[in-house]
C-alpha cells in the first residue's frame, strides 16, 4: 500500500502549504503530496506546523486597517500640484473647451463645406447611435487638424498614450506606425462618442498634412465590411474588425489613404488564427467604391 | 502631467497593506513610515508608468521593495547588522516568564534572525497572502527562487522557534 519510490522535496510541500498547487495544471503534484503526507506521518506533523506558523505570523502582523493611516501619509498621496479638487476642476474646464471646441469647430467646418450632411446623418450624430459614428469620426478630424499648436490632448512622445486610451475606450488602442507612408503620429486624445468614447490618432506628413484615426467599441452586429466614403474634400476608410470599429479620415487622394488603411489593417490587434491572412498583405475586402 | 485624482485614490487605499508590509521589512514604525512615504512618492512620480490591468498592491510593493534595498545599500557602509546582538536579544526575550507576551516576543525574535532575502517571500506569502508569481514580481526573483526561499525560511523559522522554547531539546537545535 506503501509508494515510497519518490521522496518529495520540502519545496513541494512546502508549496502544498502555500495552496500554490491548488490550481488545476498542478493535479499530479498534489495528489502526490497528498498521498504522500497520508503515508508519512512525520511529514504531515512538520507540514502541519508550517500552517500553524504562517497562521501565527498573520496573526502577528494584525489586520492591516487596525490603525487609521496618519496625516502625513494621506498628504503624501495628495501632494505634487495641487490635489483632486484642482484636478478635477481641470478636468472638467477641460471638458468644457472640448464641448466649446466641438460645436465652434462643426459651424466652421459647416460653414466652409468641407463636405455635407443630410439631415438624417446630423440627427443620428445628434443621438449618437451607431450609425453616426463615421460622421463623428470626420466631425472630430475637422475639429482638430486645423490646429496648429494643440491638435493633441496627450503627445506621441508620452509613453502612456496607447494606455491610457485603452483603458479610457476598453480597447486595444495601438500607435499605428505610418512611417512608411510618411506619416508620423502626432498624438492622441479621448472623445465623446454617443454614449461611450472613442480615441483619436493623429498623424502629420512632412508638409504638415494631416490624417487622424478614429477608433472605438462598435455596436454589436456592426456590419464589419471596409467602406470608402468621400465628404467633401475630406476621405474616409472604415471598417470593424475584432471588436473595434476604425475610420482613418484625411483630405487624401483615395490611393494614398488605402494604403494607410491597410498599413493600420495589417498592424490592428488581429485575432490569433487571423494572422497569416492579415499579414499576407491582401487588401482589405470591398475596397472599391 | 500630474497624477489624476483616481490614482491617488487608490495609492490611498493601498496605504494600510503598504505599511504592515513595510514593517515587516524594517521592524521600526517610524522607519517603516518613511518607506511607505517613500514609495508613495515614487509612486506618484511614475504614476503614468502603472498599467491599470495590473494589481496596484503587487506594484506598489515591488516598489517599496526597491525603495527598501536602496536604503539598505546605503545603510550597510554605516550599520552592520550583528548576529550574536540578535541571538542575545532572542535570549533575554525568550528568558521572559510571560506567556503571550513571551510568544510574540520569541515569533519577533526568530523573524528577525531570518536572512531578510527569506523573511521577505515568507511574510509576503503569509500575512499579504500573495502567490508565488506576485512574490517573484515583488522581489524581481523567478518563481522557483521565491519556492525554495519561503521553503527555507519557514524550515528556519521553526527551528529558531523550536530552540528558543525548548532550551533542553538538542534533537530541535540547528541542525542545518
Amino acid at each position: 500500500m506503501t509508494m515510497d519510490g519518490e521522496p518529495i522535496d520540502d519545496n513541494l510541500l512546502s508549496a502544498w502549504v502555500d495552496g500554490e498547487l491548488a490550481g488545476a495544471e498542478r493535479t499530479a503534484d498534489r495528489e502526490r503530496v497528498e498521498a504522500w503526507l497520508r503515508e508519512h506521518p512525520e511529514d504531515a506533523a512538520r507540514v502541519q506546523q508550517w500552517a500553524a506558523d504562517a497562521e501565527a505570523l498573520r496573526a502577528f502582523a494584525g489586520p492591516a486597517d487596525a490603525e487609521p493611516v496618519p496625516d502625513a501619509l494621506q498628504r503624501a498621496v495628495w501632494r505634487r500640484n495641487g490635489g483632486p479638487p484642482r484636478w478635477a476642476l481641470a478636468a472638467s474646464a477641460a471638458g468644457l473647451l472640448l464641448l466649446g471646441g466641438l460645436i465652434g469647430g462643426a459651424l466652421v467646418w459647416q460653414s466652409q463645406q468641407r463636405a455635407t450632411l443630410t439631415s438624417e446623418q446630423t440627427a443620428a450624430l445628434a443621438a449618437g447611435t451607431a450609425a453616426g459614428w463615421v460622421e463623428r469620426a470626420a466631425y472630430a478630424h475637422s475639429v482638430f487638424v486645423p490646429e496648429p499648436r494643440h491638435p493633441v490632448e496627450v503627445k506621441a512622445q508620452e509613453e502612456h498614450l496607447s494606455r491610457w486610451l485603452t483603458n479610457r475606450i476598453k480597447l486595444p488602442v495601438k500607435l499605428f506606425d505610418l512611417h512608411e507612408q510618411g506619416f508620423e503620429l502626432v498624438g492622441g486624445r479621448l472623445l465623446p462618442d454617443g454614449p461611450g468614447k472613442s480615441a483619436q490618432l493623429m498623424y502629420q506628413d512632412a508638409q504638415g498634412q494631416r490624417v487622424t484615426v478614429y477608433l472605438r467599441k462598435p455596436e454589436d452586429g456592426t456590419d464589419a465590411a471596409f467602406r470608402y466614403e468621400q465628404h467633401g474634400e475630406l476621405g474616409l476608410f472604415y471598417w470593424v474588425e475584432a471588436g473595434a470599429g476604425y475610420a482613418l479620415v484625411g483630405a487624401l487622394p483615395k490611393e494614398r489613404l488605402l494604403a494607410m488603411a491597410q498599413a493600420i489593417y495589417k498592424q490592428g490587434p488581429v485575432m490569433p488564427g487571423a494572422a497569416s491572412a492579415a499579414s499576407g498583405g491582401a487588401a482589405p475586402r470591398g475596397s472599391s467604391p | 502631467m500630474d497624477a489624476p485624482a483616481a490614482f491617488r485614490r487608490q495609492l490611498l487605499d493601498a496605504i494600510p497593506r503598504l505599511r504592515r508590509y513595510a514593517r515587516s521589512l524594517v521592524f521600526d514604525m517610524p522607519q517603516a513610515d518613511d518607506l511607505v512615504q517613500n514609495t508613495l512618492e515614487r509612486a506618484l512620480t511614475h504614476w503614468h508608468q502603472f498599467d491599470q490591468r495590473r494589481d496596484m498592491l503587487v506594484w506598489l510593493l515591488s516598489i517599496a521593495h526597491n525603495a527598501h534595498l536602496d536604503t539598505r545599500r546605503r545603510e550597510s557602509r554605516i550599520t552592520v547588522t550583528d548576529p550574536e546582538e540578535l541571538q542575545r536579544t532572542q535570549d533575554q526575550q525568550g528568558g521572559d516568564p510571560g506567556t503571550d507576551v513571551g510568544l510574540r516576543l520569541d515569533l519577533l525574535a526568530a523573524l528577525r534572525r531570518l536572512q531578510p532575502e527569506q523573511r521577505e517571500p515568507l511574510l509576503l506569502v503569509c500575512v499579504e497572502q500573495l502567490t508565488y508569481a506576485e512574490v517573484a514580481e515583488v522581489m524581481h526573483i523567478p518563481v522557483g527562487t521565491v519556492m525554495s526561499r519561503v521553503c527555507r525560511a519557514r524550515a528556519a523559522l521553526r527551528q529558531f522557534l523550536d530552540g528558543g522554547a525548548h532550551v533542553g531539546a538538542p534533537t530541535l537545535r540547528r541542525v542545518v
